[in-house]
């Protein structure tokens, strides 16, 4: 069977199947983008171009392999081999590029019932 | 995240949704700075560059060549003639069915 070529999946970014074992599904990156865009002055809904959820595509392609990199660090860190949601956490506490998901990763402990009493006094 | 982590690691269930949080709230974060941007320059669209210069101005300068690298062979991709077009898209659609 020929093999696909490597940007063939691209094409059909408009319907909302996986287009390969890795990429992202681009459906569902322009429902998020569709909830951040906000409206444009004069009321109406931002447009996205049909571009922007392949580009995202690869963003977040590159983000997940940097923050689960850092995350496998703090794993090695802790003797472990298995990444847990408090290396991700780690990661994100230890790299500046990442404080905007302080409040996502807290959450995320949050909702687990963690233990973190200091990080709450720290807050008020 | 699978290729981010040796063969000998192992991701737990709580990592990946953790991380799939984060990764929508990088979307958001990422799309607000660019809808931003066409709002101060009046555009209706968010295209593919405004994302590339967000990406830069909050600090992930080191995605913007590959995406712009990306973006570029993306659009020469997309102005191929007709007949790669379908033949892309029936390969897609066998791997799908």
């Amino acid at each position: 069977m020929r093999q696909a070529r490597p940007y063939s999946g691209m094409f059909c970014g408009g319907v909302s199947v996986r287009t390969g074992p890795h990429a992202l599904p681009l459906a569902r990156i322009k429902k998020i983008m569709k909830r951040s865009a906000g409206e444009t002055a004069d009321g109406g809904a931002r447009m996205i171009s049909g571009e922007a959820p392949v580009v995202f595509s690869k963003a977040c392609e590159l983000f997940i392999a940097e923050l689960t990199r850092r995350a496998w660090a703090a794993t090695l860190d802790g003797k472990r081999r298995t990444v847990h949601k408090e290396d991700v956490a780690t990661a994100v506490h230890n790299t500046d590029l990442f404080d905007f998901l302080v409040d996502v990763v807290m959450a995320v402990h949050h909702a687990a019932g963690g233990d973190d009493g200091d990080d709450a006094a720290a807050l008020e | 995240m699978r290729r981010a982590v040796p063969d000998n690691g192992k991701i737990a269930k709580d990592a990946k949704e953790s991380v799939q949080e984060c990764v929508s709230e990088f979307i958001s974060f990422v799309t607000s700075e660019a809808s931003d941007k066409c709002m101060k320059e009046k555009r209706k669209t968010i295209s593919g560059e405004d994302l590339i210069w967000s990406l830069g101005t909050l600090g992930f300068e080191e995605y913007v060549e590959a995406l712009k690298h990306y973006l570029k062979l993306y659009r020469e991709v997309s102005i191929k003639p007709p007949s790669v077009f379908s033949q892309s898209c029936l390969l897609l659609h066998s791997k799908v069915c």
